[in-house]
């Protein structure tokens, strides 16, 4: 049997008697009497210091074994173990206020393809509106037969449906355009989150309205101080977009448009405009400041591309990470996030070599439209030094580019859009860095 | 609101009788927008024009709101307040390393202009300017751009006549713009490989590495905001704590524009001593000292003088 620890006699006498301080009654004498007999077996027997140190661990009975739980509804709403430390971040220096600011979704926490509620990244242009949902209403005007006024016991009427899509700030990732920035996976991609979505299909309300002929644009205009709008093509509006007040199961959180918000899938998030109060129908684009001033994408040549809707395909590795360096040499499963403003993920490849050389990944669990997709390759790790790359392939043969091929079409002065291939350097430590290949 | 939720699209459309169209929809959910909720509600503004309301406004009424209303966090040239966007400038940068991306510069269209000052400013205060001051605040800004004279008068008339430079220069999105191959073997040179890293310092990292000294939340270390400050406060103050947070912690929360930081004790002294009385008119009515520029109630219209010095005993109560 191996003797994974020897501390001396007089050391673990000290360390049990200080542990048993906090004890009391049956607990201390319980306690003393294991350590001493731990103490007794020290020469024959395997001594794992952490049973005596952590008395929670096998052979010791857990403390919280020993007596009753915490019984129904003491928290009717419930909330995260006290053990775990889930948080969306922010970047401090990046924006003026909290206001008009954004926050990280820590993608290096989390299962599965769902972004629970309260993790999903923020982005406001005016804070958080306090929308009460009774006297909230939806107003469609504009180029119809049928101008309607729909309060949320309105919306319900319709015919719903749920859809599980990513939503995605163009933004994300838009700190790296001029190098690596952020030693961080939650603060290079976490402006990215997935989410079950309840709502009426917006084609379903534009039937209601009746869009007149003439009508090729929609205005969508949120209740916030910014008075949030931006132009909507009448093609996506028709297509897949939804207007939805549910997410992952319950209302929509207040941070995520409550009461009611637009959702265009796969298309830069501030176009699922949120604290939805009014959709107009016009012959042509409003060009609002967000889709001038902001959210366009400035070219070497000085020249601006406008209407940037769609978030291209895009992969990163979450496990390992800045935040999750590697701690055990041997078996290692690589895991990450696939996703697709245009459709499914159709493959996704791994690289430990900086993008020499690639293996194919396997795609886990669902494979959804517009949806984060997870993706994983098992493998060996020992000690040896990666630069370790996902690369995405969608539905469409997009394949997800380099991000040399990026910034050789558009500089290195962008802020959107960026969706190159992503690099983490593992060191033989088994830490984790951000890096660029160029 | 004028009906009940339970009652029928039907009815209410009767009651009203004012949409020309009776006629349901496919479901018959819903009641008719009037033209009179519309009108309440549609404030967007077009590059052709279509929705400028009547009204005018000169570069020259433009400067003294400009000055009251905008320069704390836009500079009293557009040149911008801390990390608040700047407005004027920038001609030439946008090909070049560092492109300064400001209304005269990058902005396409002047009714994005109108409409945004409209619906979003003075960011503590949207919706709250009439649409003759919106009129000459647009005009002075597309001064400040040398866009217009110094004797322009904006209404929609003469909003005809601007024409903002960078507007040939925005296209629509052509991508893909790249085309990568699924290259599985020898696909790069390691030997050209030039590695970057990042910069050390910038990104918070206390919540996963020990000892990184970076804080995590919004304002850094460098909060000294209200939410730090245990004080026994007066009733007054009380009352004036979320009207802090809604109209003054926009600039005194970080110190914008020369605005002394709520808790800052230091910088809250020499203001203390000249009396509440002075403090609350300087609130109230606007004031420009030496360090920069206090507008009237904030920019924020909206409050009562009362809210207005319950929010200063806040601030002094919590700054002593």
């Amino acid at each position: 049997m191996t003797k994974l620890f020897e501390p001396s006699l007089p050391k673990l006498m000290e360390a049990l008697a200080s542990e048993a301080q906090g004890l009391k009654g049956m607990d201390r004498r319980n306690f003393l009497k294991g350590g001493i007999a731990a103490v007794a077996g020290l020469a024959s027997v395997q001594i794992i210091p952490k049973a005596n140190a952590e008395p929670n661990l096998p052979p010791n009975i857990p403390e919280w074994q020993t007596y009753l739980g915490r019984g129904v509804v003491a928290k009717p709403y419930g909330e995260p173990s006290e053990f775990e430390d889930l948080q969306r971040r922010t970047v401090p220096w990046l924006t003026a206020d909290a206001q008009s600011s954004i926050s990280m979704t820590p993608l290096q926490d989390l299962e599965g393809i769902i972004t629970p509620s309260g993790l999903v990244f923020e982005r406001y242009h005016g804070g958080i509106p306090n929308v009460n949902p009774d006297q909230h209403r939806l107003i469609i005007h504009g180029l119809v037969d049928r101008p309607l006024v729909l309060s949320m016991d309105d919306l319900r009427r319709f015919p719903s449906v749920s859809e599980i899509r990513f939503i995605e700030c163009p933004a994300n990732g838009g700190m790296e355009w001029r190098g690596a920035q952020m030693e961080a996976v939650q603060f290079t991609h976490g402006m990215l989150s997935c989410c079950e979505w309840t709502g009426v299909k917006l084609s379903s309300l534009l039937a209601e309205v009746g869009v007149k002929p003439e009508g090729k644009w929609i205005l969508a205009e949120g209740a916030d101080a910014a008075g949030m709008s931006r132009s909507i093509p009448i093609e996506k509006a028709l297509d897949d977009a939804l207007i939805v007040w549910g997410q992952n199961g319950e209302a929509l959180r207040p941070e995520q448009g409550y009461p009611v918000r637009l959702l265009l899938p796969g298309w830069e998030g501030n176009t699922s405009v949120k604290w939805l109060r009014r959709l107009e129908v016009g012959d042509q684009p409003w060009h609002h400041r967000e889709e001038t001033s902001k959210y366009t994408d400035l070219m070497p040549d000085g020249r601006a591309r406008r209407f940037t809707w769609v978030q291209e395909c895009n992969s990163v590795i979450t496990s390992p990470c800045p935040e999750k360096p590697l701690r055990h040499r041997g078996f290692l499963e690589i895991q990450g996030f696939a996703w697709s403003g245009k459709g499914k993920i159709k493959a996704v490849d791994v690289s430990f070599d900086g993008g020499v050389n690639w293996q194919r990944a396997e795609l886990k669990g669902l494979v959804l439209d517009k949806a984060l997709t997870r993706f994983s390759l098992q493998t060996q790790w020992n000690g040896e030094p990666w630069l370790l790359q996902s690369r995405a392939i969608d539905e469409t043969g997009y394949v997800q580019p380099t991000l040399r091929q990026l910034r050789d079409q558009r500089g290195g002065w962008s802020i959107y859009h960026k969706n190159s291939i992503h690099t983490w350097n593992v060191t033989e430590k088994g830490e984790v860095y951000n890096v660029q290949i160029s | 609101m004028f009906r009940s939720p339970k009652c029928g699209a039907f009815t209410a459309a009767l009651l009203m009788s004012i949409s020309p169209v009776l006629i349901a929809g496919p479901l018959g959910i819903g009641a008719p927008a009037t033209a009179e909720m519309i009108a309440g509600w549609d404030i967007d503004i077009r590059p052709d024009g279509q929705g400028l309301p009547p009204g005018a406004g000169s570069v020259a009424d433009g400067e003294g709101l400009y000055e009251a209303q905008c320069a704390s966090c836009h500079g009293l040239f557009g040149e911008g307040a801390g990390r608040w966007p700047v407005l004027a400038g920038g001609e030439g940068t946008l090909d070049t390393a560092h492109p300064e991306k400001t209304v005269g510069s990058y902005w396409p269209y002047a009714s994005t202009l109108w409409d945004y000052i409209h619906r979003a400013m003075p960011y503590p205060a949207p919706q709250s300017l009439t649409d003759d001051e919106v009129y000459a605040i647009t005009a002075y800004v597309l001064y400040l751009n040398d866009i217009v004279d110094d004797d322009f008068v904006l209404n929609q008339e003469t909003f005809q006549e601007v024409k903002m430079p960078n507007e040939p220069n925005f296209y629509i999105d052509d991508r893909p713009d790249v085309v990568n191959t699924r290259c599985m073997a020898n696909c790069a040179d390691p030997a050209l490989f030039e590695i970057v890293t990042t910069i050390n310092g910038v990104t918070p990292t206390a919540h996963f590495k020990e000892d990184s000294g970076v804080a995590a939340n919004h304002y850094g270390n460098e909060s000294s905001g209200a939410e730090s400050v245990k004080v026994a406060l007066s009733d007054a103050a009380v009352a004036g704590e979320s009207v802090h947070a809604k109209a003054c912690n926009v600039c005194h929360g970080a110190g914008i524009a020369g605005a002394p930081v709520t808790g800052d004790a230091g910088a809250w002294t020499d203001r203390i001593a000249q009396g509440m009385s002075t403090l609350n008119k300087h609130a109230i009515e606007g004031y420009v000292g030496k360090n920069g520029v206090m507008p009237a109630k904030g920019g924020n219209m909206a409050l009562s003088d009362d809210e207005v010095a319950n929010a200063v005993a806040f601030m002094v109560e919590s700054s002593q």
